[in-house]
């Protein structure tokens, strides 16, 4: 049984004249088996956090437990952990059968015979035990990234790390990967910390996520969480594709008026009690073009995707994103008036980005299309 | 158009007789020098001197080596470059690899200071050597030939600009697989620098194999001739032996040509690397 | 028919995977029956390198022995020359330069000759030296005409293989670049006796033709032609080279605008190849300048510097005064102005060439 903690993890850079904080108090647990993923734009400490996991990295402070153990100052190869590499980093000048067996020959006492049937095991279980004997310059990028799984799970480690591993499939080939990962993952039951930057990939593939910014994590949860009630502004902004349409609005009463004459009069008033400005959220497929309504904006580009629209309109020069159905289709440079549910909007405060109001709307008829691009 | 096309043959024309003229040119001394070799003494001397070559080669070779062991020569040379290649290799990619692939304090510093000796001539170290080997009563050994140059500053050089290109992930990927510095170093950096090593290798061997000034002052008994010292020796006797300075000069040069057909990729990127240390 | 040939092809590729395959399983079963022992040699490996604690400063432990040697025998020679060129030599050292008694440790470290200082006593003498200036112009003549010459034909050649119409470009460059791995002193012997006046292969085809033989080895001015021919001789190879491959970087497509902006094959090379190979050619004219300059193993083997020093080089010189007089601190003092005038002329030509 082996979840981890990371308890208060912090990492600094010492580049000599000055130091860079990449990863400030993070603590996190995850359980035996999850699959957890960390997103989060580049340089916001995802990659270094994984590091530290590995051991690849030292840590600055705090603490790092694997089950019952302490790691922190382990070394990599003494944590039973193993990773996957974004370029695969396998070792170009060994066979398919020397990249999968090479762990297991410096690291454990297996005897060659042994070696040789893990490593035939696992080839099978990936599909490619006629590429044994190939080196990796002949392998196509999909069959590479199975060696360099299979040099993973070959060791049967309590834990393993993924560092952007699919970032170098082609689309189709990534969606094929990802199903894969995840039967594979749930097969092992091997608790599993995986790094991306593609918030639809977190999505899809996560247990939960961890969004983390500028080196401090912002929040973790189920996808669904994450997307419905992000804890803060850049959650939110970060997470859905396309991203959720942001404005800055005065409040006044009950009233919320933002650019170009946009304005919204919310039923309960509470969650902005005490703000005189607030940033408002609206979720592109909450977006609803109506026949009259209070607020219009300017149709720029129709994007027509065949199983929906996408609308680019201006409101006084702020770009609003609209999904919407494939039979709407307002000719561009067109005025259109739009609504939305008071149970879908966002409310942030403006200073902080703190949530103030999410997604109340009931959950099946939301989130549908956040997990596709 | 006609007129156009006939000046593109006459052009071209120009241009083969051009390179044709030159291979003549650099195949003329070495064909020369097989014919002397194989020719018995009084007939090369002869006027008009003949220009096939003869069955003598075996009688010349056994006179030279009745003046001077000249197989012991080529086994010196061979030994010295050998070992001085080897040796100059571990030193190089492993000094090469830390400086790609560690941080330490003053790093940049010494590799400037390291590369700035790359200008310098060689000649400019005899003197002070040749002092501190008589220092060390270390002349008329083969370490004193050996071991001043196996720090190369080509070397290092060359290694750390191509173990910069390992990407660093091999290098984790390994340490996660449980091997230390040293395994990275020897199982993993240096088999996907097998190209490079082979380049260094051939560049190293010349150097060694081509030096003259510093064994002429160095080596004192026959017994430890290399080939070039050998060679000078032959070509200043009080009576020149033309037909055995020819069998030696073939000896010399042969396995080297013969190295360079077989390895010719490999030279020509070992001069490549060579040239790009700008 | 194309498609039988392909088909042929790959039953062909099958086959020989088949019987990679076969090779691959056989090496496979013998290293599989000699695998315990192997196993035992590896886990004997892993005890041990478990037992070895991990250094923390191991990038030191890659460094030290490149270091211990370089220091030894380049950083420390260097400055030693220097001081050298200030002092006169007067015979091996005996006595200790200075040493640490310690208790238990005593180290010493003894003088490398006996020296007297002279203050720049070495420089003054060089300056007003005749055989100094005279192995000064032999080399800068020898220079002036064989580094143009060389890279002229060198440059020449590699345009001529770069050519597209030229066929069997591989045996014409691999001849061409044969001499490259000609011996220095091995080729000059041959030269010696290519250039013999009386039994020499040139002055018989020169008299063939009705020239008369030529004092190739015993006139000042043809005994220098000597050295320069056989210098060329053995280095437009390796120029060529490195022409050819940077020839082989421009860029296609900027021949292609040039031709359809109706350039000439004169303008093309003019405008096209010069400008983008020169960087190269900058490199190759440096690095053949310090070659040149550093010539010694053809003269001492072709004309022993002569006649009457018409061919002695600096080097040569150096190697005169150092080990056939022993005037050793003389000696460096000549070896500090030969680097220093190398360095000054390198210096010069990238200044001058990297200009625009």
């Amino acid at each position: 049984m082996s979840g981890i903690n990371i308890t208060e993890l912090d990492k600094v850079y010492d580049s000599g004249t000055e130091n860079v904080v990449a990863v400030e108090g993070l603590s996190v647990d995850i359980d035996h088996g999850e699959f957890l993923v960390l997103v989060g734009p580049s340089g916001c400490g995802k990659s270094t956090t994984l590091r530290c996991l590995a051991g690849l990295e030292d840590v600055t402070d705090g603490s790092i437990r694997f089950g019952d153990e302490e790691v922190t100052d382990r070394r990599a190869s003494e944590r039973d952990v193993a990773m996957v590499f974004q370029n695969y980093a396998l070792y170009p000048h060994m066979t398919v059968r020397g990249n999968i067996g090479f762990g297991l020959k410096l690291s454990t006492k297996l005897s060659g015979d042994e070696i040789e049937r893990k490593v035939e095991s696992v080839a099978e279980m990936l599909g490619i035990s006629e590429l044994l004997d190939e080196k990796p310059k002949a392998l196509s990028g999909g069959q590479q990234q199975r060696v360099a799984l299979g040099r993973a799970i070959v060791r049967e480690p309590s834990v393993f790390l993924m560092d952007e591993p699919l970032s170098n499939l082609d689309a189709k080939l990534r969606s094929e990967m990802r199903t894969e990962l995840q039967e594979l993952q749930t097969d092992l039951d091997v608790t599993t910390v995986y790094v991306t930057h593609d918030q639809t990939e977190a999505m899809a593939m996560g247990d939960r996520i961890a969004v983390m910014n500028g080196g401090v994590l912002q929040q973790v949860g189920s996808p669904e969480e994450v997307y419905r009630s992000p804890v803060n502004r850049f959650v939110a902004d970060f997470i859905g594709s396309p991203s959720i349409n942001l404005l800055t609005a005065d409040v006044e009463g009950d009233t919320l008026s933002g650019p170009g004459k946009f304005a919204y009069e919310l039923d309960d008033s509470d969650p902005v009690a005490g703000h005189d400005r607030v940033s408002v959220g609206v979720r592109p497929e909450d977006i609803k073009v109506v026949e009259s309504g209070r607020n219009a904006a300017d149709v720029t580009v129709v994007e027509p995707m065949g199983n929906e629209n996408f609308l680019y309109m201006e409101i006084d020069g702020h770009e609003l994103t609209a999904r919407v159905d494939p039979t709407v289709r307002p000719a561009e440079g067109s005025r259109v008036a739009f609504d939305f549910d008071e149970t879908a909007l966002y409310l942030f405060d403006v200073e902080t980005g703190d949530a103030l109001k999410t997604k109340t709307d009931s959950v099946d008829s939301a989130v549908v299309g956040a997990t596709e691009n | 158009m006609r007129e156009q096309q006939r000046k593109d043959a006459v052009w071209r024309f120009l241009t083969y007789a051009f390179v044709i003229t030159m291979v003549v040119v650099m195949m003329v001394p070495l064909y020369w020098m097989l014919v002397a070799a194989t020719l018995p003494q009084e007939q090369f001397l002869q006027f008009p001197p003949r220009l096939i070559p003869g069955t003598a080669f075996l009688d010349n070779f056994a006179a030279l080596q009745e003046r001077l062991d000249f197989l012991r020569t080529i086994r010196n040379s061979v030994l010295i470059a050998v070992v001085y290649t080897l040796l100059s290799l571990v030193l190089c990619s492993m000094a090469g690899f830390a400086f790609a692939k560690y941080e330490f304090k003053y790093k940049e510093p010494i590799f400037y200071a390291i590369l700035a000796t790359l200008v310098l001539p060689i000649q400019l170290l005899v003197i002070p050597l040749f002092l501190l080997m008589a220092q060390l009563e270390w002349t008329n050994t083969f370490r004193a030939i050996i071991l001043p140059w196996a720090a190369n500053p080509i070397g290092i050089f060359l290694m750390r600009q191509n173990m910069k290109s390992i990407p660093d992930a091999l290098l984790e990927s390994a340490r996660m697989d449980g091997a230390t510095e040293f395994q990275i170093f020897y199982r993993i950096a240096l088999p996907t620098m097998r190209s490079s090593l082979a380049a260094l290798a051939i560049i190293l061997f010349l150097f060694q194999w081509d030096l003259f000034l510093y064994p002429l002052v160095i080596l004192e008994s026959a017994d430890m001739y290399t080939i070039p010292i050998g060679l000078a020796q032959l070509t200043g006797f009080q009576r020149i032996y033309y037909d055995q300075i020819m069998v030696a000069a073939t000896l010399a040069i042969v396995p080297m040509v013969v190295l360079f057909l077989v390895l010719q990729k490999q030279f020509v990127s070992g001069i490549l690397a060579g040239s790009l240390k700008e | 028919m194309a498609t039988s040939d392909e088909t042929d092809e790959r039953v062909g590729e099958t086959y020989r995977r088949r019987a990679r395959m076969r090779v691959r399983r056989t090496t496979r079963q013998i290293r599989r029956a000699a695998r315990p022992a192997w196993d035992r040699v590896r886990f004997a490996r892993q005890d041990l390198t478990a037992a070895v604690p991990t250094l923390p400063r191991v990038a030191y432990l890659f460094i030290a022995p490149f270091f211990v040697l370089f220091g030894l025998f380049l950083a420390f020679p260097v400055a030693y020359t220097l001081y050298l060129s200030f002092f006169e030599y007067q015979g091996v050292g005996e006595g200790s330069l200075f040493w640490i008694d310690l208790g238990p440790v005593y180290i010493e470290i003894p003088q490398i000759a006996q020296l007297s200082f002279v203050g720049a006593g070495n420089y003054l003498r060089l300056l007003g030296n005749d055989l100094f200036w005279q192995s000064m112009f032999n080399t800068s003549y020898i220079l002036a005409i064989q580094v143009p010459l060389m890279i002229g034909l060198a440059l020449a050649l590699a345009l001529a293989l770069n050519a597209s119409f030229m066929r069997f470009k591989g045996v014409f460059r691999t001849a061409i670049a044969l001499p490259v791995s000609a011996n220095l002193v091995a080729y000059s012997t041959v030269f010696l006796l290519l250039f013999n006046e009386q039994l020499g292969f040139l002055n018989y085809v020169l008299s063939g033709v009705g020239l008369g033989p030529v004092p190739w080895l015993t006139s000042e001015f043809w005994a220098r032609n000597t050295i320069i021919a056989a210098v060329t001789w053995r280095w437009t190879g390796y120029n060529m080279i490195i022409l050819l491959a940077g020839l082989q970087t421009i860029p296609q497509q900027l021949y292609e605008a040039a031709e359809i902006d109706g350039a000439n094959r004169w303008e093309k090379f003019r405008y096209v190849t010069l400008p983008q190979l020169k960087p190269v050619l900058l490199f190759v004219v440096v690095l053949s300048t310090i070659g040149t300059f550093k010539l010694f193993a053809e003269p001492y083997v072709i004309t022993g510097g002569g006649p009457t020093n018409a061919t002695i080089t600096i080097v040569q010189y150096i190697y005169r005064q150092a080990f056939v007089n022993f005037n050793l601190g003389y000696a460096s003092a000549l070896t500090v102005v030969f680097v220093a005038v190398v360095s000054v002329f390198s210096i010069l030509q990238i200044k001058l060439g990297g200009e625009d």
